[in-house]
């Protein structure tokens, strides 16, 4: 396919004329503040509330005493049945820190931020879990996921690694605070700006919460700040801003603070792993017990699919998987890039590389003798496509694999150690239902449309490169309009499905476009090219000024809805990634370097190379950040988040990442979908931490399980 | 934000008769206005001196004299603190952002509060913002905090990386008081230990202002070495650092400076192991014997006893860099 240079939204985006949720502006529009509870588990016994009320410019304090009520959130029933999550302001009960006991409505941010911090509460406090280390070990596991084969069977295997591996809890942080504008146009009808990652989910949501249907509630999004899942879910801040504009009558923006958004918008839950592999003498898996627990909220449950990667990259006999749910007082968490897969790649990956060691056996050659290449173990049925062999040979030749000794602490440079290590991540390659429009004009300029959001992932820029493959039409006559509920609906933009279900649906919108054309030149075959001038056909051109004219027309509407089919029954999908990276690490103070990064992934064709390797360097910065930096901690005692801001919680910066060796496979998967390429999103991050984990235990022979590797760690 | 008012002065002695203990001054804000949006500081006016103070690095008899709004990123790349006091400038870049170090003024560097995450957060109790509710850090997360010279009313530190230069070069705070009197604090007495007012951090006079940073000359622009550790490569407060600074003729030791952050409520020296150094040769082994010198002065807590051994690698580590810088 064609590349375009840059990003179809870039200019706006770096001009500023691209509004995200919170830039809009309209009339009369004020503006909500979340107070938040100072204890982390009991009752609200009193909230003061009169030195909030004496801040000028405050027009009205939401609490749970006179709150309007929600339909979908009236009794605790409801409350279970919304599937909301943090019944906001519809209960007295404090689940933990920070959670909203109160919103500040006023006529300037500045008035209701200030009021906000003069509300006091009187609490009924109880005791409050919040130690995931201290918790996890009383909730007994359960089986996930169908066994394969017996425990038993390998119980005696020669070669048996049995570890247990532990991440923290990580955050999200898009650039972009969740934020909501929103506005009741009639007593059933309510407009929203919003920042999230699904325009018709949130329609969905407000539909059930407020009993109206679903298309009177419009939502924008047109331009998402990042998002790495953490706008898949619809939060309190959306809530909020809906509740305050209907207690007011008058638009109401809300737009959460950095520190609310370690609490309100979810997380990557803190995991315990335990991974038992078993290998026979030639180095073949002979089975695999995966186990994992991931904390959750008191409120809710949230699953995170931790054992779902052991189903999938390797072909072995017999395997058991296990999880379970720890609850603690914390928000709720949820799904973060590459949800489950990234928690249990760390300790399957490290797993692999413990038993490459006890074989004393290349950790390349041990992947390759037991990665799955032809059919999906879970399923059977044969990968549509699945080139991760490929993958590992290529990646391992340009980080120059051969330099790496199988001796751990062999090479030394002064105080620094030298290591290489490598892994492996997969993830299912979705593709849900959707639907693009095609307008266009007499100029010869079309609009490729779809309620889809582009969260910077650079969807908007791959609809036009596509629409250009499919009809010919120069992408300087592609306008792309998206995330907006008017437009034709689609799914959420996220589990790295948003390419895969879009290209379906602009591949039918462009053939109903093409098809709509010829009919109108009167050309029996749709097989037609556009040009800026006109239609070729037959060997015929036919300009748009002409067709236009013949046909007396004003301007062509086309819609069109894609879905997977058949070929879902026949074939399992994937995308992967093959992470290698060279480390330094000093012996006297700790400091990991990391040397070099290569990845090679398989996604498909790649529909342009640049957003694509873009998506593939993010999630890899993504995982320098959970390898050696990002945990988020609560202190044990009371509860409260340790450095809940973004100089608190450490991410990785550009200091600390080289230049990321991307590479692709490019090869197309014929099978799912007319785009041959697949979604990104995730794969980059998953494998990527436990490969520097195992570059680390190369470099020192030290075996690190727990993340994030810190220096003191090293030197412990 | 409580709101406040906010006037421009143009003259210091209006500035210090408008001061009192409600009335803050601003320069860069960089950590004045973080603490006011975290309800720390909750002036009921800012008066901003940018105007009033000297933003000149000027040559002296004995040394040099850094005006108090010079700009954190003009003492990083300025041709006499590059050429004569290049620890300053290795110091100064190690700290914060560009952006910050664009706006962050020589004397606010010297006034900027402690990062202990119990210190932001309002919702825990504090020593040091609320005397006599506690020491949360005391039981709790203790990653950042103290190794020396704390107690159990607090184990902040500060989180400085230009004052663990100022301090291991000798530099005294030039500070003008309300009454307009001069007053010259040397400045190793400029910064407190936590004793029983861990609310206060330093010893410059109520309602007085810092006017200017004098370093003496020295022959230090040869071998000297700034290392940091923390938890990511940039924008991050030290976990320790560690300042050094040798003079060396004929392969021994004449002078030494050893100086860290990240350890203590105030930029810490370590007098010992700069005596021990001094007319000894450079060679690793004594600069491992320093190193354990150091060590053995600190008590780590508990949570943070990783940071005693990271510190002895890291006063390794600076010494040998001096002969490499």
């Amino acid at each position: 396919m064609s590349v375009v240079k840059g990003r179809v939204e870039g200019i706006a985006k770096v001009t500023g004329a691209g509004k995200y949720a919170a830039e809009h502006r309209l009339d009369n529009m004020c503006h909500a503040v979340f107070a938040g509870s100072t204890v982390t588990a009991g009752t609200i016994e009193s909230i003061y509330l009169e030195n909030a009320r004496q801040v000028a410019g405050v027009i009205e304090i939401v609490t749970h005493l006179n709150k309007l009520t929600v339909p979908g959130l009236a009794d605790d029933a409801k409350i279970k049945e919304s599937r909301f999550g943090l019944p906001l302001f519809h209960t007295d009960k404090i689940y933990f820190r920070n959670q909203p006991i109160a919103m500040v409505i006023a006529e300037t941010l500045e008035d209701a931020t200030y009021a906000a911090s003069l509300i006091e509460a009187t609490y009924k406090e109880t005791p409050a879990k919040v130690d995931f280390a201290k918790e996890h070990p009383r909730v007994p596991l359960q089986s996930a996921g169908k066994e394969r084969g017996t425990l038993s069977a390998w119980e005696n295997a020669p070669f048996i690694v049995d570890e247990e591996y532990n991440i923290p809890a990580e955050i999200h942080n898009p650039m972009e605070m969740h934020a909501t504008i929103a506005h009741w146009l009639a007593a059933d009808k309510l407009l929203l700006y919003d920042k999230n990652q699904g325009v018709v989910n949130v329609q969905r949501t407000y539909a059930r919460l407020y009993n109206i249907p679903q298309e009177n509630i419009e939502v924008n999004s047109e331009f998402v700040g990042g998002g790495f899942g953490s706008g898949l879910r619809v939060w309190c801040n959306s809530l909020g801003a809906i509740m305050a504009a209907q207690q007011v009558k008058r638009p109401v923006k809300l737009v959460l603070t950095r520190p609310q958004m370690f609490s309100l918008t979810g997380y990557r839950p803190a995991a315990w792993q335990k991974v038992k592999i078993g290998a026979n003498k030639e180095g073949k898996f002979t089975g695999i017990l995966h186990q994992g627990k991931n904390a959750s909220s008191v409120y809710e449950e949230f699953r995170d699919g931790i054992t779902g990667i052991t189903r999938m990259v390797y072909n072995f006999d017999n395997l058991k998987t296990e999880q379970s749910i720890v609850p603690l007082n914390l928000g709720t968490p949820t799904w973060m890039r590459g949800p489950g897969e990234v928690t249990g790649a760390f300790a399957l990956e490290c797993a692999v590389d413990e038993m490459s060691y006890q074989l004393k056996m290349d950790p390349v050659e041990l992947r390759l003798k037991n990665i799955a290449l032809d059919k999906d173990p879970e399923n059977g049925r044969p990968y549509s496509t699945n080139f991760l062999d490929e993958g590992i040979r290529k990646g391992a030749d340009m980080i120059n694999w051969k330099e790496r000794q199988q001796q751990p602490g062999a090479l030394t440079e002064g105080d620094w150690k030298i290591g290489y290590g490598m892994a492996v991540g997969m993830w299912g390659a979705g593709r849900g239902t959707a639907s693009a429009g095609i307008e266009m004009g007499k100029d010869g300029i079309i609009t490729i449309k779809t309620a889809m959001t582009d969260i910077g992932t650079g969807t908007g820029t791959a609809m036009q490169n596509m629409t250009h493959t499919f009809t010919g039409m120069p992408v300087s006559n592609i306008k792309v309009a998206l995330g907006h509920s008017t437009l034709p609906a689609a799914g959420s933009q996220g589990g790295s499905t948003g390419l895969s279900s879009i290209s379906g649906a602009v591949a039918a919108v462009c053939k109903a476009l093409k098809e709509k054309l010829a009919a109108y030149a009167g050309l029996k075959d749709a097989d037609i090219t556009l040009s800026d001038k006109g239609i070729t056909g037959n060997g015929k051109f036919i300009s748009y000024a002409e067709l236009w004219q013949n046909n007396n027309l004003t301007a062509i509407q086309v819609e069109a809805s894609s879905s997977p089919g058949e070929e879902r029954k026949q074939y399992a999908f994937c995308v992967s990634t093959a992470h290698f990276v060279k480390v330094r690490v000093n012996i006297k103070t700790g400091k990991v370097k990391l040397e070099r990064i290569v990845c090679v992934a398989d996604g498909g064709t790649i529909v342009n190379e640049k957003p694509a390797a873009n998506q593939i360097s993010g999630g890899i910065v993504g995982g320098i950040g959970m390898a050696l930096m990002e945990e988020q901690l609560a202190d044990t005692v009371q509860g409260n988040l340790i450095g809940n801001d973004l100089a608190g919680y450490h991410f990785a910066v550009n200091a600390d990442a080289p230049v990321i060796e991307v590479a692709f496979i490019n090869k197309p998967d014929p099978h799912v979908n007319p785009s041959g390429a697949k979604g990104l999103g995730e794969v980059g991050i998953i494998g990527f931490a436990p490969a520097v984990a195992n570059a680390i235990y190369n470099a020192t022979g030290k075996r690190l399980r727990d993340l994030p590797i810190t220096p003191d760690k090293i030197l412990s | 934000m409580k709101p406040f008012t906010f006037s421009k002065s143009d003259k210091i002695s209006k500035a210090l008769s408008g001061k009192n203990d409600t009335v803050h001054f601003l320069a860069g804000g960089t950590n004045m206005v973080d603490l006011m949006k975290k309800n720390l500081a909750s002036p009921d006016a800012l008066i901003d001196v940018t105007s009033v103070l000297s933003d000149k690095i000027e040559r002296q008899d004995n040394g040099i004299r850094i005006g108090a709004v010079v700009r954190n990123s003009t003492l990083g790349k300025h041709e006499l603190i590059l050429s004569k006091f290049p620890l300053i400038a290795k110091s100064v870049l190690a700290g914060a952002s560009p952006q910050i170090r664009n706006m962050a003024s020589t004397a606010g560097n010297l006034l900027q509060r402690t990062r202990c995450p119990y210190f932001y957060d309002t919702s825990t109790p504090c020593n040091k913002r609320k005397p006599g509710t506690g020491c949360s850090a005391w039981n709790g997360n203790q990653r950042m905090s103290a190794i020396v010279g704390y107690n159990e009313q607090c184990v902040a530190v500060h989180p400085s990386d230009l004052c663990v230069a100022l301090v291991a070069l000798d530099a005294t705070v030039n500070v003008m008081d309300k009454k307009l009197k001069p007053v010259r604090i040397p400045f190793d007495m400029f910064h407190r230990l936590p004793g029983n007012t861990p609310e206060l951090d330093n010893n410059l006079p109520a309602n007085a202002i810092i006017t200017s940073i004098d370093i003496p000359d020295n022959s230090f622009h040869r071998h000297y070495a700034y290392v940091k550790l923390r938890d990511r490569d940039s924008y991050a407060f030290a976990l320790v650092s560690v300042a050094a600074a040798l003079q060396i003729e004929d392969g021994r030791i004449k002078a030494a400076r050893l100086a860290s952050g990240g350890v203590a409520h105030k930029p810490w020296r370590w007098h010992q192991a700069e005596q021990f150094l001094v007319g000894k040769e450079a060679t690793t082994a004594n600069f491992s014997a320093a190193a354990d010198l150091v060590s053995k002065e600190v008590a780590p807590l508990a949570g943070n006893a990783f940071k005693k051994v990271m510190l002895r690698g890291a006063v390794e580590t600076a010494l040998q860099n001096c002969l490499t810088a």
